[in-house]
Order: C-alpha cells, then structure tokens, then sequence
C-alpha cells in the first residue's frame, strides 16, 4: 500500500534572476558602495573607494549604509542605488 | 489636508452617508497588509471604498487575493489622487455626509485604524497580537512617482499605469489570506516512509510522516480552513498554511490540540518585531526560546518543572520542534544551507519552557507582560543557550543575586553593554530564598540592573577586543566599591522567569541576540481559550 504525505515545505518557486553582464571597465562608471553597518565596514569600503577612484577613474562613487545588519534593506535605501552600473554590498566584522 | 473641493467624484459614493475611502496601490506591501482590515467594518451606517491607484487587472487580483468584501473603483489617470494628494498609501479618509474630509490616516496603523472604528460607533477592527505589526508606513503615492506629472496637471489625458506597477505581474502572490493547497507525495512500495521524511523534511533525526489522514485530523483540529495563511515565514517567506502547519506537528510528533498553541507560536515569531529574518540568517547562537504560561500548561501537558529545558514532556518537545521544523521546511532557514550560525544551538531541535507558576512567589512571565493570570500566552525571546549559575551555600536572597549578576556580566560578550538583554531562570528554592528576605520581582530586577557592571580596568582600548570600541556610551556606576561600566541600559533589559525542579539551587542566565528595533524584540502573543 503506497504511503501519501502531505508535502510540508515551501512549495514556491523564486523567478530565477539573470546576472548583469560584467563590467568590461571601471572607467568613468557609477559604483554603489552599500555598507551593511557591520563594525568595520566603513575601513573596508573607505579604501574600495580610494581604489575605485584613484587606480580605476570610476566617474561617480556612491556611498549608502543600511540602518541595521539584521533586517533586509529599507526600499529607499535601495532606491537610492538604482542607476549605478554596479554595487559593492560591503560585510565587515 | 486638502478638502479636495475640486475633486471628481468619488464613483460608488452615496450622498448623505459617512464614508471610509481608502486610496491604496496593488503592489505596496503596507496596503496589502491593511485593506483586508475594513472589511470588519459594518457598512450600514458606513460605506466603505477603496480607490486603486493601478489597472483592472492588477486591481481585480488584489480584490480577489485578499477577498476584498467592500467596493473598489479605479482612480482612473490618478484624477482624485492628484486632488487628495495623499504622499503615501494606503491613506484613508473619513467622509462626513457631505462629503468632506474629517479626518486622515496614512499608512498601517493598527490604533488608528480602531479610533477610526470608534468614530464610527464601531468595535475595534484590528486586533494587538494577529501577528502583523502595530504599526508599518506605506509607500509613496503613485501620483508623486517621478515618471507622472506634477499635482496641478489635470488636464493631462488618462495615464497609462507604470509598466511595472501591476501587482498581478507574471501571476505575483500578493499578502493572500488563502494560499495553494499542498501537493501530495505518493512514495514507491518500496520507499522507506520515514527515511524518505527524514531526508527530505527531517530535523537530521527521523519525523513522523505527515500522511493525509493525520494532517487533517491536525488541521481539523484548528477550527480552521487548510489553507488559511497564518504568517510568512522569512527567510524565503514561505506561506504558512494551516496545512502546511499541521503536517510539519504532525512531523514533530504533536497532539492535533497543539494547533492552537503551534498557530499563535507561528504568528509570533513572524512578528516584525521578533524579526525571525535576521534571527534564522544570523551567525550568532540565537534560537528563538518558547516561553509558555497559564492554564494551557495544564491543560496540554507542558512542562515547567525538574529537567524543564530537556527531554521530559511531550508537549514542550513536540511543541518546539514543530516550530523549529516549520522554521526549517516553510521559512527555508535550513542549517546546512542559509541559517549559517557558526556554532548553532542544540535549542534548534526543541526550546520550548513552561513557568513553574506554581513555584513563583511573584507574579507570573506573562502577567509581567501585560496579560491577565488566567490567559495563557505564549513568547518568544531570541535566546542563547542557557548558562547555569550555581549558589548552594549563600544564605541571603542578595547574594543569590549578586551571584547570578556575575553569570549576567558575561552575556553576549563579557565587555559588551547596553546592547543585549537577558532572562534570567530562577529555580524555585532560589526564589524562595530571595522572596523569603522580602524582595518583590521588581526589586530582584533593579538589584541585577544595578549590580552587573564591568569592571572599567578590563577595558583597553590598544587591544580593540569587542564592546572596548563603544565603551564612550556606557555609563560609569560603582559596584562593590568599583568602577563598572553598566552591563544593561534598563532594567527591563532584564526578564525573571521561574522554572525548574524544587531541588537544587541551580538557576540559569540566557543572554541575547542584537537586540531593539535593530535587532529582535521579545513578544508575547494569547493563546485562545480551550
């Protein structure tokens, strides 16, 4: 006699999202720097950006920080880093 | 608030009676979450109408999905959101007879919305503890989005909605109050019913197989339809069924009464406050402790005495484990993949504890909380493992104290302060003794508030170890004639909760994960009457 169960899990399926393409070069785009407020992430991101900006001619380096490590990025914090051509989600600790 | 004199009419609205009009988009999570509220409006003296700012297919799939009982209209070209000129949505509106804006809420706002109620010589229509939160602002209004044209200009034609506005997009579940019945999983003859289980849904130990007659023996239990959405459950936010839920009790070995505990336990934790996100997703130790008090523990079996956070009863066992699966197969928090705790907690098979009340001098966890004794209740603290503190030789309800505050000291991390919180489990020969001298509960709590202290010479700002870098927020106070740093930012940092055998003088201190808005928030929810 086959054994039914009912299955207990999360049925949905998440639509599988396609990466950008790779930046070719890092000359003259606009970088998203998000720090995840994580102590120490700001030391890291601080010397990104003097690497994008000194050895890379990135055009534009914009700076965000979520208002806590522990909880998903508010809309507008991700509203704000809409148009860069690519973002650097700093971890830190 | 603009009386929007100049505004078209609102279609459906009725001359000489109070309206309720609420301007909302389909995919804004907030409106989501309080339109289905009206509907416990009585619309005999009121009319109740919701104005979506997006198309008639986006519109009808949010009526549809979240069974909508009151008329929706399409604010067509955005014309009366430009005269009303919400910033965001949901807004609502309270019309007098006349038509005339008496009074405004913006976005979700559980007390608001039943002063509103109240206005209307209603009963309150959002309930404390249905698991979404007291309070969630909105989004902005579709009106203000920068790709439509500035307030003003009414005489542009009928606008298109925004490509991406539509909520019904590729099908999108929105915040639904019924979801999909779960599938059906017939095993080969010659499958292993329960090592299939075990690999498939398992806690790495074997379960019970959730076969279909068990379920709904479960689910029946609930008094609910199957597929009645209880709470989303990060971090994938998969949808909790009654059905879903029940299959992982049945997993876990519960009574099919324990639904009426398992239900109010699942809209708890999935509480914005509680933020089980970042509680299931964190590299620290937290498991979310399960606190049960009242007459359920007579009533189903749970336990609050010797052995209280082991292997000793069936209903806390069951109970915590059901949760920690429904954690694990809805939630998607498994620990071999995106729950990455560097060293987890053995609470992640079953944490689940009742109050010895009968052993509390005091009052009870949950009177303490805010409900009355003979409600039971169930919370939740996001919790390290406990750490025993031992005192058998201290005859001083103090000294206890004083012993415990040192076990207190080292939560979270030893020089850490003002961030973590802690419960502190007092066994009953403990509390005897600390009652015996005369000291209530909120004096036990003020003494460990103001005797754990850091000593300052343990802080060195060359070795940079955790809690020295905010060492500048701390207040200084003096313990035993030294100077500290203060461990806790308020008493209240600081819960007592009493349980355990009446033999040994074994208490326990359990620290914190972050904690406060930025973190997670203890909550505690009424489980309904038998």
């Amino acid at each position: 006699m086959p054994v039914t169960i009912v299955h207990p899990g999360n049925e949905s399926r998440p639509k599988a999202a396609t990466p950008p393409a790779r930046l070719a070069s890092l000359a003259g785009k606009k970088i998203g720097l998000l720090d995840i407020s994580k102590p120490g992430g700001s030391f890291f991101l601080d010397r990104l950006e003097e690497i994008l900006r000194t050895k890379h001619g990135v055009a534009e380096v914009l700076r965000t920080k979520k208002p806590t490590f522990s909880k998903n990025a508010p809309p507008q914090i991700i509203e704000q880093l809409r148009g860069m051509d690519a973002v650097v989600e700093g971890l830190a600790d | 608030m603009p009386q929007a004199q100049n505004a078209p009419p609102i279609p459906g609205l009725l001359p000489g009676k109070k309206a309720v009009v609420v301007i909302f988009e389909t995919d804004c999570p907030t409106c989501q979450l309080a339109l289905p509220y009206l509907n416990a409006l009585k619309q005999d003296s009121v009319q109740v109408i919701g104005l979506s700012q997006d198309d008639e297919r986006s519109t009808r799939e949010f009526v549809g999905q979240l069974k909508i009982s009151y008329p929706v209209e399409l604010d067509s070209g955005l014309k009366i959101s430009r005269a009303y000129d919400p910033h965001n949505v949901p807004t609502f509106y309270l019309l007098d007879e006349s038509g005339q804006v008496q009074q405004t809420l913006v976005g979700f706002d559980k007390k608001g919305l039943n002063e509103l109620a109240a206005e209307l010589g209603q009963p309150s229509i959002a309930p404390a503890d249905d698991g979404a939160p007291a309070w969630k602002p909105g989004c902005s209004s579709r009106h203000l989005h920068p790709s439509q044209p500035k307030s003003g200009s009414l005489g542009t034609p009928d606008l298109e909605p925004e490509a991406d506005g539509g909520a019904a997009e590729n099908g999108a579940k929105l915040l639904r109050r019924s979801g999909d019945p779960a599938s059906r999983i017939t095993l080969r003859d010659e499958e292993d019913a329960f090592e299939y289980c075990r690999k498939q849904f398992g806690d790495a130990l074997p379960v019970i197989p959730p076969t279909v007659e068990k379920v709904e023996a479960m689910v029946k239990a609930s008094g609910l339809a199957k597929e009645t959405v209880v709470a989303r459950v990060p971090p994938f936010y998969g949808e909790a069924t009654v059905e879903k839920i029940a299959a992982n009790a049945v997993m876990a070995g519960c009574v099919p009464e324990m639904m009426r505990v398992l239900l109010p336990l699942v809209r708890a934790a999935c509480d914005e406050r509680f933020n089980i996100h970042g509680v299931q997703a964190t590299t620290h130790f937290a498991a979310p402790l399960v606190m049960i008090n009242g007459p359920v523990r007579q009533e189903l079996g749970f336990w609050s005495k010797q052995n209280v956070f082991s292997n000793v009863a069936r209903a806390n066992s069951s109970l915590g484990r059901a949760f920690q699966l429904i954690l694990l197969n809805i939630g998607g928090g498994r620990p071999d993949g995106i729950d990455m705790s560097a060293l987890g907690n053995p609470g992640k098979f079953s944490f689940c504890i009742a109050e010895n009340e009968e052993e509390n001098p005091w009052e009870p966890f949950h009177v303490t909380r805010g409900l009355k004794r003979e409600q039971s209740a169930v919370s939740l603290f996001a919790a390290e493992p406990p750490r025993g503190v031992s005192e058998h030789t201290a005859p001083a309800g103090k000294t206890v104290l004083e012993t415990i505050s040192f076990a207190l000291a080292t939560v979270w991390s030893y020089r850490t302060c003002l961030m973590p919180e802690a419960i502190v489990i007092l066994c009953p020969e403990h509390v005897k003794t600390i009652h015996r001298d005369g000291i209530t509960k909120e004096q036990a709590r003020q003494f460990l508030f103001e005797n754990t202290g850091i000593p300052v010479r343990h802080y060195s700002k060359e070795e940079r170890a955790e809690g020295t870098q905010l060492a500048a927020n701390y207040k200084e106070i003096t313990v035993r004639g030294e100077k500290c740093y203060q461990k806790f930012r308020s008493p209240e940092a600081i819960s007592i909760f009493v349980a355990g055998g009446t033999a040994g003088k074994f208490s326990a201190v359990i620290g914190s994960w972050s904690t406060g808005p930025a973190g997670s928030q203890m909550v505690t929810y009424p489980i309904p009457d038998k």
